[in-house]
C-alpha cells in the first residue's frame, strides 16, 4: 500500500500525461522508490493509476534495464558489457567487481549494499571501461578505482 | 500507381502496397514470418529480404515494411537476398528446438516450411539454447515459449487487434517472452486465433494435440453454425472424429478470423452418445423400416385428425436444403402447418429481417469496419455474434462513436473490445446526414415501431439472427406461411407434430403427440418420438446456410458420419466375444459403426415419396435453384437480388 499522499502526486502526475503510458516510467520509478524494487503489488497500483492491465505495466517494467522486478540492495551497480568497454578489458573489472563484493552477476552482497548486474552500453564509451553504481556513472574504470568508488559509495550511503 | 519490376515481371499496384504485397499479386510469395495481412507492420522478423537492383532504394530491403514505387527492380532470387533469409533463419534457429517430431505445429508449421526452404540444415552454432518456463493458459491452448521466434505476431493480434489485455510481450533482448502477468487461462474470447496466427508451435490448440498430423486430417470448406455470423471454418477430422477447428478467410464475412466458440465448442459432433441409430419404438431398427414407419403415423394421423392438427417443425439448425423441403413436406401432406420456429418473438425478428433487409441497406462486415456511427441495439453482441464485436472495433479505432442503445449493462465478464456511450433510445445516435451509420440489432425485443424507425433512417442495418439458419427460416416462413409452434401449441390448434432437427421447449410438446423425430441430437422430442430418424451434422453433410445478412454460404461435408474411431465400443471389434480388444476392428465390413445418419433433407425427399409426392433429387428448387452452383470457397451471394418472384413487401 502507498501512502495517499504519494497516490495523489502519481495521480496528478498520470493527469498531466496526454496518454496515460507516457506517464509510466516515472509512476513505476516513484514505486520503486518507495518499495525499493517493483514488487507485484507496485505493479497492480501502477497498472490502476494508469489505467492499464498489470500484464501492460509488466510489458513496460521488464522492458527498462533500471527498473527492479526483484529485491536489490541499497545501491544497484550496472557495469557495461557491450563493445567498447569490452574492448579495453571490462571483462577484467567484472571479475573484479565480483571478487571484490563476493558475488555473481545479478546478485545481492550479504550486507544488502550492493547488487551487480551486467548492462548494455551506457553512452560512456570514450570513458570505457564503465559502469554506475546508484544514478552516479564512473568511466575509465581501474580495479583501484572501483576499489575507491565502492568504498565511497560505501560512506555516502 | 507505383509501376515496378519484380523477378522481371512488371506489376502495377495501388499506392501504399509493400514490395512482399506487390510480389504476391503476381504469384511470387517471399519468405516472411512477422507479416499479416490482417496486422499492422512490425518488420521484426527480417525474413522477408529482397535485393533491390535499381530504382529509388538499392540493396537489401525488408520487402513487408517497403512501399512499392516507381521505376523499382526487385529481386527476390539475388545470392544475396538468398543468403540473407538463410542466415536469419541460421539465427532463428539457435535458440529453437530441433524436435519437430514431438512438436504438435509440425506438418502446418511456417518456420519448418521456411527452414527447409531457406536451405539451413547444419548447426554452427555452438553455445546453449535460451529456454523459458512455459505458462499455463488454460483449457484450450498449450504454450510452448522455447519455439517463439519474436514475430509479434500474437500481440499484434491479441492487444491490437482483438482488444485484449491480459496477453502480451515482456522481457527485452534475448529475453523477450510472449505470455501473461500470471499463469492463468486468456481472457479474449478470440484467444484461439494465437494457434492459427503463431508461425511456430508456441501455441497448440490444447484440445486436439497429438491426434493426428495436417497430412492426416480429412478437411474441407465450412461455416461455422453457431451464430447467425456465419464465419468461415475449417475442421479438420481424423478418423471420423473432429481433431480441431481453424478460421478460413472470407473477407466479407469474417477477415481471417473465427471466435473461441467456432473453434472449441466441437466435442458434440464427436459425442459418442449422439443418437446414431434409427429407432421405432425405443428398438433400433433399419432406417428403411423408420421412414415407413413415420409416413405411415403420418397419414393415420392426418385420417384422424386431419391435416391442420398436425405441424412439421424445424429450427435454425436445419440447413437451406432442409427447409426448403420442410415446406415441400407440408405441402404434400395437404395442409399440414410448417413451422421454421419453436417462439413466437423469434419468428417476428427473423420474418422481420426478411421482410425488412435488401441489398441496399444490410450492412455487411466491411459496412460495419467503415462506419463512423454505430448504434447497438438491446443486444448482446458477445452472444449473439462475437466476430462482429471485433469489426465494431475496427471502426471504433478509426475513430467511429459507438453507442449502446437500451442495453442491458453488460457484464463485466463480456468487456467489449471498444468503448461506447450508452443512451436510451436511438434518437439520441447522431447519424449525420445518414452516411456511414450502422444499427446492430440483437434478435430478441423488435416491435414494429422500432422496425419502421430502424428501416427508415439512413443507417445500414445490421439484424443479429437467433440461430446460425435463421434468416433462411424467416424467408422461408415469409414464401410458404410458416408459423410459431409456440403460438400454435398454446392456441390447442395442433395435436401431433413431426420433428426435424427442432428445438422445442420441454412444455410444449407435452400435450401434443410427437409423430416422428429426425435429428442428431438427443432433444426432449428425439427421447418421446416412437419413430427417431438420426441425421448428419454440418460437417458431414453439404449444405447452404444463409446468414444475418443475408449472404448464403455453402458448406461441404468435412468427414463421413459414424462413430469415431478413438474409443469404439469394442462391440464393433472383431467379435462380441473378445471383450477388450486393442486394435481398432480388423474385420471388413460394409457399413461404418454409428454411421446409418442421413442429411435431413433426404429423409425428408424419401418421406415426401412415401407420402405420395414426387421423387426430389435436388433440393434447391424455384427461386432458390439459383443457389444450387454456390461456390463452397467462394465468398458467398447475397440473396437479395437473386430471389425472383420475391414475396417480401418492398420497405
Ligand atoms: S515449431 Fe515448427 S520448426 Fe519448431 S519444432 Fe515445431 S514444427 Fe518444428
Ligand atoms: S509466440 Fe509465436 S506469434 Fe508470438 S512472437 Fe513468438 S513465434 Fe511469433
Ligand atoms: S560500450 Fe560501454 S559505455 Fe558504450
Ligand atoms: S516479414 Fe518482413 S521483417 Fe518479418
Amino acid at each position: 500500500m502507498i501512502p495517499e499522499s504519494l497516490k495523489k502526486t502519481l495521480e496528478a502526475r498520470v493527469a498531466s500525461a496526454i496518454t496515460a503510458r507516457e506517464a509510466a516510467v516515472d509512476v513505476m520509478k516513484e514505486l520503486q522508490a518507495h518499495y525499493g524494487w517493483l514488487t507485484d503489488e507496485a505493479v497492480g497500483e501502477a497498472a490502476s493509476l494508469l489505467g492499464l492491465s498489470p500484464l501492460q505495466v509488466e510489458e513496460l517494467a521488464t522492458f527498462y534495464e533500471m527498473i527492479y522486478r526483484r529485491p536489490v540492495g541499497k545501491k544497484v551497480i550496472h557495469v557495461c558489457d557491450s563493445i567498447s568497454c569490452w574492448c579495453v578489458d571490462c571483462e577484467g573489472i567484472i571479475e573484479h567487481l565480483k571478487k571484490k563484493l563476493g558475488v555473481g552477476l545479478g546478485e545481492t552482497t550479504a550486507d544488502g549494499m550492493f547488487t551487480l548486474l551486467p548492462c548494455c552500453c551506457m553512452g560512456m564509451c570514450g570513458d570505457g571501461p564503465a559502469m554506475s553504481v546508484g544514478d552516479v556513472p564512473y568511466g575509465k574504470l581501474t580495479p583501484e578505482l572501483v576499489d575507491e568508488i565502492l568504498e565511497m559509495e560505501r560512506q555516502k550511503a | 500507381m507505383p509501376k515496378l519490376i519484380i523477378d522481371d515481371i512488371p506489376v502495377e499496384v495501388a499506392p501504399g502496397t509493400s514490395v512482399l504485397e506487390a510480389a504476391r499479386s503476381v504469384g511470387i510469395t517471399i519468405p516472411h514470418f512477422c507479416y499479416h495481412p490482417a496486422l499492422a507492420i512490425a518488420a521484426a522478423c527480417r525474413l522477408c529480404a529482397v535485393k533491390l537492383l535499381d530504382g529509388p532504394v538499392k540493396g537489401i530491403q525488408m520487402s513487408c515494411a517497403l512501399p512499392a514505387q516507381d521505376g523499382m527492380v526487385v529481386s527476390t532470387t539475388d545470392p544475396e537476398a538468398l543468403r540473407m533469409r538463410q542466415l536469419v533463419i541460421e539465427w532463428l534457429m539457435m535458440n529453437h528446438p530441433h524436435d519437430c517430431p514431438v512438436c504438435d505445429e509440425g506438418g502446418e508449421c511456417l518456420l519448418q516450411d521456411f527452414t527447409i526452404a531457406g536451405g539451413h540444415s547444419r548447426r554452427r552454432y555452438q553455445g546453449k539454447k535460451r529456454t523459458f518456463q512455459n505458462q499455463y493458459l488454460g483449457e484450450t491452448i498449450h504454450h510452448e515459449m522455447n519455439r517463439c521466434i519474436e514475430c509479434y505476431r500474437c500481440v499484434r493480434f491479441y492487444q491490437d487487434y482483438a482488444g485484449g489485455t491480459d496477453f502480451g510481450v515482456t522481457g527485452s533482448a534475448g529475453r523477450v517472452y510472449f505470455g501473461r502477468f500470471k499463469e492463468g487461462a486468456l481472457e479474449s474470447p478470440f484467444s484461439g486465433n494465437l494457434v492459427d496466427i503463431c508461425p511456430t508451435g508456441v501455441f497448440t490448440d490444447k484440445t486436439g494435440r497429438f491426434r493426428a498430423r495436417y497430412w492426416d486430417y480429412e478437411f474441407a470448406p465450412s461455416v461455422c453454425q453457431h451464430c447467425s455470423v456465419g464465419c468461415n471454418t475449417a475442421p479438420q477430422n481424423f478418423q471420423r472424429e473432429t481433431i480441431k477447428i481453424v478460421g478460413r478467410r472470407n473477407d466479407q464475412v469474417n477477415g481471417w478470423f473465427i471466435c473461441d466458440r467456432a473453434r472449441f465448442d466441437k466435442g458434440y459432433l464427436n459425442d459418442p452418445q449422439r443418437p446414431r441409430e434409427a429407432r421405432l419404438d425405443g428398438a433400433t431398427c433399419g432406417y428403411e423400416d423408420a421412414i415407413d414407419a413415420a409416413a405411415k403415423a403420418i397419414g393415420k394421423f392426418v385420417a384422424q385428425n386431419g391435416a391442420e392438427s398436425l405441424a412439421f417443425v424445424a429450427s435454425s439448425r436445419l440447413s437451406l436444403e432442409g427447409m426448403t423441403l420442410l415446406a415441400q413436406l407440408a405441402r404434400t401432406v395437404d395442409g399440414a402447418r410448417l413451422c421454421y420456429f419453436g417462439d413466437g418473438a423469434e419468428l417476428a425478428g427473423s420474418v422481420a429481417a426478411a421482410r425488412l433487409l435488401h441489398e441496399k441497406n444490410s450492412a455487411y462486415l466491411r459496412d460495419i469496419e467503415k462506419a463512423e456511427c454505430i448504434a447497438l441495439y438491446s443486444l448482446d453482441l458477445m452472444e449473439e455474434g462475437p466476430m462482429l464485436a471485433l469489426a465494431v472495433r475496427k471502426a471504433f479505432l478509426a475513430g467511429a462513436q459507438i453507442y449502446l442503445v437500451d442495453g442491458d449493462p453488460i457484464p463485466a465478464k463480456q468487456k467489449l473490445p471498444f468503448t461506447f456511450t450508452a443512451v436510451a433510445n436511438l434518437d439520441e445516435v447522431p447519424f449525420e446526414g445518414g452516411g456511414r451509420g450502422v444499427v446492430i440489432a440483437g434478435a430478441g425485443k423488435k416491435d414494429a415501431d422500432l422496425l419502421d424507425q430502424l428501416a427508415s433512417g439512413g443507417a445500414k442495418l445490421v439484424m443479429l439472427q437467433p440461430g446460425p439458419n435463421a434468416m433462411a427460416g424467416g424467408l422461408l416462413t415469409l414464401e410458404f406461411g410458416g408459423e410459431a409452434f409456440s403460438e400454435l401449441a398454446s392456441a390447442g390448434k395442433i395435436k401431433g407434430v413431426v420433428c426435424f432437427e427442432a428445438d422445442l421447449p420441454d412444455g410444449l410438446t407435452a400435450d401434443v403427440e410427437v409423430l416422428a423425430c429426425a435429428d442428431w441430437r438427443n432433444s426432449a422430442a428425439a427421447v418421446k418420438a416412437p419413430v427417431f430418424l438420426p441425421t448428419t451434422t454440418w460437417v458431414e453433410s453439404d449444405g447452404t446456410a444463409i446468414n444475418y445478412e443475408g449472404r448464403a454460404q455453402r458448406f461441404r461435408r468435412t468427414r463421413v458420419s459414424g462413430l469415431p474411431l478413438k474409443g469404439l465400443d469394442s462391440k464393433y471389434y472383431g467379435s462380441a466375444a473378445d471383450a477388450a480388444a486393442e486394435h481398432p476392428p480388423r474385420v471388413h465390413r460394409k457399413e461404418i459403426p454409428g454411421g446409418a445418419e442421413r442429411d435431413a433433407w433426404r429423409v425428408m425427399a424419401q418421406l415426401i415419396e412415401r407420402l405420395g409426392g414426387r421423387t426430389i433429387e435436388e433440393p434447391l428448387t424455384g427461386r432458390w435453384s439459383k443457389l444450387k452452383d454456390l461456390d463452397p470457397e467462394g465468398e458467398g451471394v447475397r440473396v437479395f437480388n437473386l430471389l425472383q418472384g420475391d414475396p417480401r413487401t418492398e420497405p
